[in-house]
């Protein structure tokens, strides 16, 4: 399958007074068209600066510091997101790739009605008042909320509601990739339900690829068809997510996935140790100084993101055949 | 033995003309064996409120509540003490509690010089270090920074050995792990299971996941719009819940297993707006607009929280309040 979003080589950082310290190490993920990817990893892991970078929204001191990415439109139209001016990122926010930060329900504008919101933006993307309107009444449909809601101020509307104009007012335009930074974080459980599972419709309805942020294991093995693990700006797995989750790879995923409070009675501990602040990442492999199978070379040598089975990478030297037989 | 918290009939009524019920005649009690009671619900379900009126922040509207045989609100010197001793609170924001321009060992020092716990600095010293080591702390990775220089778990963690420190019987807990990181959030619930099994401490968590409350066991209480909806061993009532309310809650976790995905859409369901409803037509019951299995009878009366009428073993271990089982 053709890769939708192709991102090689991309690293982003914070931009000091001599120097740059490195957020996001050298990322190489294709995003395929039509999947929901989730990319987990604990809080400071560098989730939130990757979906920045892909939406080419860093503000300094965030700077993008290199690398590619590729986005092919089913045109045959193909752009290199790094290389875009800002006005040609603005043709194509919304209409190709929309946005949805973390927190971002709580950023309607209180005085102004919902339809307002959702429409300047359709409008300034060249669509006529009724247009836009009826556009908004649609993406409205998609999240199953009335029409109705247009005439709401957002403080008559309850915090499920408001992220469901969020999402409605990022798909409006029908875009091919949507980037979701932790959708449902601070909603009720039935509530989180019905919002992920009506994202489920709109990739379906739409044919939208969507990445989704987020550090609840629980809500990507409900919807998500593949796992980017990330690990102090670093992916170190990739795979299906039934393959990530039964037979994970990585010690960082296993320790992950382990460390999911599931039954009572059976105890689980929790992962040792802090992740490393972007000021003080550790040499080698990134992980090493938590990793409960730590050997001699993993403290000099960076793992690289390999191939380890079919649709699978991960990014240690454990399935690193030359390296753990000298080890 | 004397329960160690009782909460009777508890009201808590917000507003002037729109009243809101927060809490409406919630019943429970915390038994004197060390347990973990888990209080959950969606927000708006009035859980926290309940949190406050037992730490006293808040005087409820009607009801009381009792510990160790006393009422709370009662006042005297004394008796506050032993309150303030034995009752500890660890709240959901680990950044907010502490005080940025001080280092992280203020906290555990202040609680120990208030309440005379050392005789001199050394004894201080080794109380302090063995309150971390009980949470999992390296003494020297954190009594000398500042708390901008922890994570949300440490800091956590470290108001739970400040907790340790005062050897409670009781610690009110509200959302404790729902800033925290995964990892991290199985550690502080493991300790919580220590302070019970190795200490005594009871533990009120009050929280809207589910899974963190699964994972602790002991009691459940599934709260619904200030009201009780079910209650009884955490286990009995993950597995099978009765009330449709309960059902709803528990089958929408997000199960950590791709192999189990929610079978049934929701999306397009009645949305889940939270009103909390008027005065006037709360003679029914609450969840009657949103259930599945809803009956001419669930707008009539408020149903009664009790033992379901059901032929299963485990029907005496819980109470519900809907009229399936009466």
């Amino acid at each position: 399958m053709p890769a939708l979003l192709e991102i090689r080589g991309l690293s982003a950082g914070l931009q000091g007074r001599r120097s740059v310290t490195q957020v996001v190490s050298n990322v190489d993920l294709d995003v395929r068209s039509g999947e929901i990817l989730g990319v987990v990893g604990e809080s400071g892991c560098g989730k939130s600066t990757l979906a920045t970078a892909i939406m080419r929204l860093l503000v300094p001191p965030q700077v993008l510091q290199s690398g590619s990415m590729t986005l092919r439109l089913n045109k045959g139209s193909s752009y290199d997101l790094v290389k875009l001016s800002e006005s040609e990122l603005r043709e194509l926010r919304w209409r190709h790739l929309s946005y949805i930060p973390q927190g971002s329900m709580n950023s309607l504008n209180p005085v102004l009605r919902v339809e307002r919101q959702m429409t300047d933006t359709l409008i300034q993307h060249g669509l006529s008042d009724k247009e836009a309107r009826s556009r908004a009444i649609a993406a409205l449909e998609l999240v199953n909320l009335e029409p109705k809601i247009l005439y709401s101020y957002p403080h008559e509307l309850s915090g499920g509601m408001r992220q469901r104009v969020i999402i409605a007012a990022a798909v409006s335009m029908r875009p091919a990739l949507i980037v979701a930074d932790e959708l449902t974080t601070a909603l009720d459980v039935v509530t989180q339900r019905q919002i992920l599972q009506e994202l489920i419709g709109i990739r379906d309805e739409l044919g939208a690829t969507i990445i989704l942020i987020t550090h609840d294991m629980g809500v990507v093995a409900q919807i998500a068809d593949r796992v980017a693990v990330m690990y102090a700006g670093k992916i170190a797995e990739l795979g299906t997510v039934n393959g990530i989750f039964e037979t994970p790879l990585h010690p960082y995923s296993q320790g992950l996935i382990g460390s999911i409070p599931r039954e009572s009675g059976q105890r689980v501990e929790g992962l040792l140790g802090e992740a490393p602040s972007p000021w003080n990442y550790p040499t080698g492999c990134r992980f090493h100084p938590r990793c409960p199978k730590v050997f001699a070379h993993c403290r000099a040598q960076t793992p690289a993101l390999q191939v380890q089975a079919s649709d699978r990478w991960a990014a240690c030297h454990l399935y690193d055949a030359e390296v753990a037989a000298d080890a | 033995m004397r329960d160690l918290l009782v909460v009777e009939n508890l009201r808590q009524i917000f507003g002037g003309r729109n009243q809101t019920f927060a809490v409406d005649d919630v019943s429970f009690r915390i038994p004197a064996e060390p347990t973990i009671v888990s209080l959950v619900g969606e927000s708006g379900s009035g859980k926290s409120t309940i949190a406050r009126i037992i730490l006293g922040l808040l005087q409820p509207t009607a009801g009381r509540v009792l510990y160790d045989g006393a009422d709370i609100a009662m006042s005297g010197r004394k008796w506050n003490r032993k309150f303030r001793g034995e009752v500890q609170a660890v709240f959901q924001d680990p950044y907010s509690v502490y005080n940025p321009v001080y280092k992280a060992e203020r906290v555990l020092k202040l609680v120990i010089r208030k309440f005379g716990l050392a005789k001199s600095k050394a004894e201080a010293q080794a109380m302090m270090e063995e309150a971390l080591r009980a949470v999992d702390l390296r003494p020297e990775e954190v009594l000398d920074r500042h708390p901008h220089q922890l994570s949300g778990g440490q800091r956590q963690r470290l108001m739970l050995a400040r907790v340790y420190l005062m050897r409670p019987r009781l610690i009110v807990a509200d959302e404790p792990v729902s800033m925290i990181d995964a990892g991290m959030r199985a550690s502080f619930l493991n300790i919580l299971q220590d302070f019970r099994d190795s200490h005594g401490i009871s533990t009120l968590f009050i929280t809207h996941d589910l899974s963190t409350a699964m994972y602790l066991g002991g009691e459940i209480i599934v709260l619904y719009q200030g009201r009780i909806m079910e209650q009884g061993a955490t286990q009995t009532v993950m597995n099978a819940p009765l009330h449709p309310y309960a059902q709803l809650l528990i089958s929408s976790i997000p199960t950590p297993d791709p192999r189990r995905r929610w079978d049934e859409d929701l999306s397009a369901a009645p949305l889940a707006e939270i009103g909390y409803g008027a005065s006037a037509g709360r003679e029914r019951c609450l969840f009657a607009d949103r259930c599945p299995q809803v009956m001419d009878q669930c707008w009539g009366a408020r149903p009664r929280l009790q033992a379901p009428k059901i032929d299963a073993v485990d029907s005496a271990q819980r109470d519900v309040a809907c009229y399936l089982y009466e």
